[in-house]
């Protein structure tokens, strides 16, 4: 038994687990550097938290890749219908950090939810019965919209955007009601032009006060959102209240240069120009490229590179369809979250709370992130032909 | 299409998101690069600006004494509490801040038991503006509330003592006018850098501490404060040193200094006394004075209104900015021109009758009787106006204006102190222009006995006395050692200059100065009575000039007194005073040398 999971582990997907643990090690320390002027000592032992959730995370992380693929898919549904079940009880008994209620007894389901909703697509659109056309559209809007719907109201506007691209990109992989699709891209890329457009319009041309305030209220979004979105438009405005983060974080990476300041001589979060609040979380990049440089950064970004190459390589590799398609919408929300949070960092999208996957402090999303790769690992393992050796 | 007739998910699908994610990471990698690599320099001189504020500090000033050594202006340890507003910092906007400072200070104030002084504004100020200095609340404080401030059984948090250096005069009053005093206001940044705090400074107002500001001041240092996003301070580094100013060197010297200061107490005059060889200035007194100390650190505002008010203003310079008429004292430079021009020849007789007559004018010499048939050093020595009526009005105007102008009349003498007053040496254009009126004989006349339009300083007389004490040769005047020495010669001939200078030692052997005489000296002086209408009321400004010893004079001076009887009789004692404080008196050889009253000496 003991041999035969051992062989098992032999065809783990090395690239795969060496680049995780190189940027969860990476975080680790990091968390570290930008906790360590915290006052609160439970806050500056935050990186020993980061290391423990690591340490489970791998456990389940090994755990998950033994099991057998079909297993993981043959429980999707119950781990969709208690995130579900999670999300709605939020409103109700969740607690309140940060302007947003989004934990449930010390996890916040919005993570989980977005592995199990991969995990239903993946087997909707990637058994050997499955129907591509606009019914199975219609069904992953359902199954997509409930959560994030839920997850809106939280409100986590970052956390259910993630999920567009992810969704789109397994979409795509898939085949599944192409024209349908791409009319939706489309009119979302409209749509989106619009409403940046109608802040753009709103704060350029010479309107009357009561306009201007028209046709912010057209866009129908939360003032905050409107000031991020005006932040973003317009850099210089604002520097000391909105613009804050962004100006901050911008002269974090930007001051690091070339070869950094040299770990734990941050200025920017030390000096509390970067809000401590932030610098362990959705702005812990900041930290490292103030610290480590651009060397530093370059070299997170191509662990990234490695990481989403080699989930695509087992993606490719597999057998097994449905897989294929959770390996790909696996990795497409690592993408994302990643894409996002460091444009946002140096400022080519506007901020929003989403974390850094392995290195942002964040046991939820550590843990889920770190059980969507031992899925990765169990298609790698099991999702091929027998006898082939990787 | 739509069925999905494949059931496998094409590779080149998942080729393209390899693709597409690689491009992502090209992306942020290239717009990483912009930011960290290609913005480096403007991003990290943002975030220096940002966090790193310069709190200028300056050097101490520089001392001042006088040619032996004794110190005339020095720094002393003012002892003053200090809040350090970083300590007593509040969260949140500032005016909670400056609440808390505010509290402290009444709350100290009570138990000190001293009246607060510092306001509310100012308090405000200092938080917003100078937040890394300390706040003086109470300067210069006495034993008796330091003592209490140390036996103070309640805890004052971010209360301290705090010695700052304040400018100090050891000796008094003593030549305040030269010395000046100094002021606090807040310094200027120094070149290219942004100060972001510091506290008032030094400056010289007057005097050589603004003559020579520059160099007493030295060089402020910095201190670079780095400070988190609240406003803390987070770390310290040294910049540049402060240097300390240099210690200044006068000329004056503090015994003649004194002499002459008491000589003049209770008066209104001035005098300056010059050493002829060089033109250093020994003593230059003006009364009434003020005493300096006053002024730091700061002077109270009903000290300074007094001061600006006093009618007797005693914060006037009168030896270097006020303007008089030198009367009699003048003559020396008819005489000498008169020689040079070939006017007169120096034995040839006038005839005095009591008043010169110039067709419709007459003009009374001192001696209603008249002089008689006079010579020109029997004339210097009775100072007769009609004598030198008369030779100036046959030299001629221009002749004496001409010598006048060479000795430094009407013009700055070029002193090194501030604020000189020119005086007037009146030509027929100025006279035109200024007065509407032509340039008449009467005119000449009046200049040829230091009288009329003429307006000299103390200071210029001293230096023309000096400059014939000196056969000739003028002698720049200056109070700093290291001041450059510069000499212009007059170019007089020999026999000239003796005849106007034996006329003087006459004066002061024989003539209206013999109240200047001293024991075992050879002295050499003028009188002069320069009498104005001031208003319809006459009024009189007496002066003697001298020099000794007479063949190698190596002391000259012009010493005013407005108001007064007569030079003679007025300012000839005080020039005695200051010679003998200078060359001592030698005793009586024999009591029946000494006359047993000294004549009534009159006129001048």
């Amino acid at each position: 038994m003991l041999k035969q999971i051992l062989l098992r582990f032999q065809r783990l997907n090395p690239l795969l687990l060496t680049c995780m643990i190189a940027l969860i090690v990476i975080g680790v320390a990091f968390v570290y550097s930008a906790c360590s002027i915290r006052e609160d000592p439970e806050l500056r032992m935050l990186y020993l938290r980061h290391a423990k959730i690591g340490c489970v995370g791998l456990v389940v992380y090994l755990a998950l890749a033994a099991c057998p693929f079909a297993t993981l898919l043959h429980w999707r549904w119950v781990a969709y219908g208690a995130c579900l079940v999670m999300l709605i009880l939020v409103p109700f008994i969740g607690e309140t950090t940060m302007g947003g209620r989004r934990w449930l007894f010390g996890i916040q389901p919005s993570e989980p939810a977005k592995v199990a909703i991969i995990l239903v697509l993946a087997q909707l659109y990637g058994h050997p019965d499955a129907k591509r056309g606009v019914g199975a559209f219609l069904v992953t809007l359902l199954v997509v919209g409930i959560p994030a719907v839920l997850i809106l109201l939280q409100p986590d506007l970052g956390t259910a955007m993630v999920l567009v691209p992810t969704v789109l990109a397994m979409l795509f992989a898939a085949n599944v009601a192409p024209r349908w699709v791409w009319s939706c891209v489309l009119i979302g890329g409209v749509a989106v032009g619009l409403l940046l457009g109608m802040i753009y319009a709103a704060e350029k041309a010479d309107l009357t006060p009561e306009k201007r305030e028209a046709l912010i209220a057209a866009t129908h979004l939360k003032p905050h959102q409107v000031r991020r979105l005006q932040v973003f438009l317009f850099p210089d405005k604002d520097v000391l209240s909105s613009g804050y983060n962004r100006r901050q974080s911008e002269m974090a990476v930007g001051s690091g240069g070339m070869r950094g300041k040299g770990y734990l001589k941050g200025e920017q979060y030390m000096l509390g120009y970067l809000p401590p609040s932030v610098s362990s979380n959705d702005f812990i990049f900041a930290v490292l490229a103030e610290e480590a440089g651009f060397v530093g950064s370059l070299t997170v970004l191509l662990l990234f590179l490695g990481l989403f190459w080699s989930g695509l390589w087992v993606a490719g590799r597999s057998q097994d369809n449905a897989g294929r398609l959770f390996c790909v919408g696996v990795i497409s929300l690592l993408f994302s979250h990643m894409f996002i949070n460091i444009a946002m960092t140096i400022g080519m999208m506007p901020i929003t709370g989403l974390p850094l996957p392995f290195i942002s402090y964040g046991r939820s999303f550590m843990l889920s992130m770190m059980a969507a790769l031992g899925g990765v690992q169990s298609v790698s393992i099991h999702g091929r032909e027998s006898g082939i050796r990787f | 299409m739509e069925s999905g007739g494949q059931k496998q998910t094409s590779s080149w699908r998942i080729a393209l998101l390899a693709l597409v994610f690689a491009a992502g990471v090209a992306v942020l990698g290239s717009g990483l690069y912009r930011v960290q690599v290609v913005q480096n320099p403007s991003f990290s001189r943002d975030q220096l600006r940002q966090s790193v504020r310069r709190v200028q500090e300056p050097g101490l000033r520089g001392r001042i004494f006088d040619r032996n050594g004794i110190c005339l202006a020095e720094n002393r340890a003012s002892y003053c509490i200090a809040f350090y507003v970083e300590e007593l910092r509040k969260r949140g906007p500032w005016i909670r801040t400056i609440d808390a400072v505010n509290t402290e200070i009444d709350r100290l104030a009570a138990v000190l038991g001293v009246p607060r002084v510092i306001s509310v504004a100012a308090v405000s100020n200092h938080v917003i503006n100078s937040r890394y200095m300390p706040l003086l609340a109470w300067r210069d404080v006495g034993q008796e509330i330091l003592a209490r401030w140390a036996e103070t059984q309640e805890v004052f948090p971010g209360v301290d003592v705090y010695v700052q250096p304040e400018r100090s005069y050891p000796q008094g009053a003593l030549a305040a006018h030269v010395l000046g005093y100094v002021k606090r206001d807040m310094p200027l940044p120094l070149p290219g850098e942004r100060v972001h705090f510091f506290l008032p400074e030094m400056f010289g107002a007057n005097g050589v501490e603004r003559q020579y500001n520059a160099l007493l001041t030295g060089r402020s240092g910095g201190k670079l404060i780095r400070v988190d996003a609240r406003g803390y301070k987070h770390a310290v580094y040294q910049g540049e040193e402060a240097v300390a100013g240099q210690d200044l060197h006068l000329t004056l010297d503090v015994r003649i200094q004194r002499t002459l200061e008491q000589a003049l107490r209770g008066l209104r005059g001035a005098g300056v006394v010059l050493d002829p060889r060089n033109g250093e200035v020994l003593a230059m007194a003006s009364a009434p004075a003020y005493d300096a100390n006053a002024f730091a650190p700061y002077i109270s505002t009903g000290l300074w209104r007094s001061l600006n008010t006093d009618p007797h203003l005693p914060l006037f310079n009168r030896a270097l900015q006020g303007g008089y008429a030198p009367g009699s004292t003048f003559k020396p430079v008819t005489a000498i021109a008169a020689l040079i021009h070939g006017a007169v020849e120096p034995e040839t007789l006038h005839t005095c009758t009591g008043v010169f007559e110039l067709g419709t004018m007459r003009l009374h010499c001192w001696n209603t009787y008249g002089h008689g048939a006079i010579a020109l050093r029997k004339a210097i020595e009775q100072s007769c106006n009609s004598y030198f009526c008369h030779i100036g009005y046959t030299v001629g105007y221009e002749a004496i204006r001409t010598e006048a102008a060479k000795l430094g009349l009407g013009q700055p003498t070029g002193i090194d102190l501030p604020s000189e007053n020119r005086g007037l040496l009146p030509t027929d254009e100025w006279k035109r222009k200024q007065l509407k009126d032509r340039w008449r004989p009467g005119d000449t006349c009046h200049i040829a006995i230091g009288q009329g339009l003429l307006i000299t300083t103390p200071l210029q007389m001293a230096l023309l006395t000096a400059t014939f004490a000196n056969y000739g040769k003028l002698c720049r005047p200056h109070v700093a050692r290291h001041a450059p020495e510069s000499v212009r010669d007059m170019g007089w001939p020999a026999d000239a200059l003796k005849w106007v200078r034996t006329g003087m030692r006459d004066v002061a052997e024989l003539g209206t100065g013999r109240r200047v005489r001293v024991r075992g000296l050879e002295v050499a002086a003028k009188t002069g009575t320069a009498e104005f209408d001031a208003g319809g009321v006459r009024r009189k400004n007496t002066w003697v000039t001298a020099f000794a010893p007479f063949e190698q004079p190596t002391v000259a001076m012009a010493v005013m007194v407005e108001d007064g009887e007569s030079g003679g009789l007025t300012v000839a004692p005080i020039v005695r005073e200051v010679l003998v404080s200078i060359f001592g008196e030698a005793p009586p050889e024999d009591a029946a040398a000494e006359p047993a009253a000294m004549p009534d000496v009159r006129g001048d």
